[in-house]
């Protein structure tokens, strides 16, 4: 049926929701990333190229988006399974899953995870209890019951929204595909967008003042050599149509290439700092020594304290 | 009573220690104490050997360390082997030093850890592997997959080095810490450079009829500069951003508005 999702491709979806947080809390194997949400996703849902491409735009857009102090970032990974079970169930258009599902998602998942940690506190309180009690079993029990309100602010909203959404969201399709086609065009440029805010939160963490040569380079570097690559690539491929005998592959520009680019100035950075620094620590180290010898004696004394 | 305890740790304790780190860290995480009960939960164990169970010693120390505790998860181990080193010498008496040690060590290592481990790598691997992925590549995921594989042993050898070196271990590292952080920036936004130019896939598709001479904007603004769209778009979201109570995912909002009215005005497209 179509708009629908089979009810083992929920429990599954559901379950990878659960395991990517606690992943995202512990080992952090990179499992809890939204390309890899897109990857299990499409999987599970049976077109795999989809899942990347929808998972790779929102990992783009939260790209600079980081948890520091406790704080609850915006939830692209449950943005990202909803978005992509949702764009293969209707047949949406990718761009427009990534806005107008993924992103609305990611940012309401953000009360699940306040809610979660807040919570929290009930097993959390206990343990004060317990260690007057001198209960050391019960204590790590109560510990590792953390992970029910962790798992439960992912998976409870998943699984509601995955069992009971898809009629919802396949009748907004049908809307947005005919009556409102203005509205799913820009969805679609919006989704197309949306890597520029992630690129632009990232530069607001860098010290782009400092480094601002290197954003000017990387950027005119590579604006270059894409527009050239892609013209040799639809030049090549029009005389292939005109030719026969005319073959040959013809690659988008590799982004490995530019980036070892930048790695040299990386490292050549790299060297001079340091070296900046060792003089700063010989300088140091030689100023005590050349006022008074008596220092040494102190220099020890110094080390008790 | 003497305040010195009688357990030497092992091998076998940093084992166990790294593997309650790695795999149950942060599952306590709360409002309250934040990790504070999950830095008691990891070396728990330990204390009871160091102290004996059922010991008014052993209760002191337990809740010394459900105390408000927060820094970055990759790097929380260190504070925990100069603490154990301590603590394994000096028994009770040390808990004061303890604990002005913890609050001491958990900003700067939280600075440390979350330029590098929060911000820096997942945002370069991150931008690999979504920039494979959107050309339907699954081969960037692995990359970051075996990165974290990396850091992952990071984090198992930093315990028993924060445990021989002491809080020398924070200052030594300091300063290679700093190069290698510059380097990494630089790297960082020059990449972040590179990704705007090729990512960003949008277009001004506006034409104008003036007379008989068709003007395709898009092409004119090729002719000043390929891919000026995306470089402007970046920079005003940029400012965006700058603006007093704007966080990021308002400004995400914004441009979803901002991208829909001007699509329906002709202003952008996406570029097929």
């Amino acid at each position: 049926m179509h708009g629908d999702i089979l009810f083992w491709q929920v429990l599954l979806l559901t379950l990878y929701s659960m395991y990517q947080i606690w992943d995202d809390l512990t080992i952090v194997s990179s499992l809890a990333q939204p390309v890899w949400a897109g990857l299990i996703a499409g999987a599970v849902m049976g077109d795999v190229t989809k899942g990347l491409i929808i998972g790779g735009s929102l990992q783009l857009t939260v790209l600079g988006v980081g948890t520091f102090g406790g704080s609850s970032k915006i939830d692209a990974n449950s943005g990202t399974i909803l978005a992509t079970a949702f764009s293969i169930s209707t047949g949406m258009n990718a761009s427009t899953a990534v806005a107008a599902i993924g992103v609305p998602v990611a940012s309401l998942m953000i009360e699940t995870d306040i809610l979660g940690r807040f919570t929290n506190t009930f097993f959390q309180h206990r343990i004060d209890r317990l260690i007057d009690e001198e209960n050391y079993p019960a204590i790590e029990r109560n510990y590792l019951y953390g992970i029910i309100p962790w798992i439960l602010s992912r998976g409870l909203p998943v699984f509601l929204a995955l069992q009971f959404g898809g009629n919802f969201v396949s009748s907004a399709v049908k809307i947005l595909d005919t009556n409102l086609k203005w509205l799913s065009n820009g969805l679609a440029t919006a989704g197309a967008l949306l890597p520029a805010v992630g690129f632009a939160i990232l530069l607001r963490y860098l010290p782009v003042r400092k480094h601002l040569a290197y954003l000017i380079l990387g950027f005119t570097l590579t604006a270059l050599f894409s527009t050239l690559y892609t013209n040799v690539q639809s030049l090549g491929t029009a005389m292939t149509k005109v030719s026969k005998g005319f073959s040959g592959s013809f690659n988008a520009v590799s982004m490995v290439a530019i980036a070892l680019i930048g790695l040299t100035f990386a490292i050549n950075e790299y060297k001079r700092d340091d070296e900046k620094q060792q003089l700063a620590e010989i300088r140091q180290q030689q100023k005590p020594v050349a006022q008074s010898t008596t220092t040494e004696e102190g220099e020890i004394y110094g080390d008790e304290d | 009573m003497a305040t010195k305890t009688n357990y030497k740790l092992t091998k076998k304790d940093f084992r166990q220690i790294n593997r309650r780190n790695l795999f149950f860290n942060q599952l306590g995480w709360n409002y309250e104490k934040m990790q504070g009960s999950g830095y008691l939960f990891i070396i728990m164990p330990q204390l009871r050997k160091l102290y004996g169970d059922h010991t008014p010693e052993l209760k002191k120390a337990m809740k010394a360390h459900n105390q408000f505790f927060n820094t970055n998860p990759f790097v929380n181990t260190i504070i925990q082997g100069v603490d154990l080193a301590i603590e394994e010498n000096k028994g009770t008496d040390s808990l004061e030093t303890v604990s002005g040690l913890k609050t001491g060590l958990m900003g700067p290592l939280a600075a440390i850890g979350d330029s590098i481990f929060a911000s820096l790598i997942p945002a370069i691997m991150g931008a690999i592997a979504a920039n494979m992925a959107v050309q339907g590549n699954p081969f960037g995921l692995v990359l970051w997959l075996i990165a974290n594989l990396c850091v992952m042993y990071l984090r198992w050898i930093q315990l028993p080095l924060a445990y021989r070196e002491g809080t020398n271990l924070v200052t030594k590292m300091q300063g290679k810490l700093n190069s290698l952080t510059d380097a990494a920036t630089l790297l960082g936004v020059y990449v972040v450079g590179a990704l705007v130019a090729t990512l960003i896939s949008v277009q001004v598709p506006f034409v104008a009829n003036i007379g008989k001479v068709t003007v395709n904007l898009q092409n004119e603004l090729d002719m000043i500069m390929p891919k000026l769209v995306p470089g402007v778009i970046v920079a005003l979201i940029y400012w965006l951003l700058g603006r007093k109570k704007m966080t990021s995912t308002k400004a995400i909002f914004i441009v979803i508005i901002v991208a829909v009215i001007c699509s329906a005005l002709g202003i952008l497209g996406k570029t097929a």
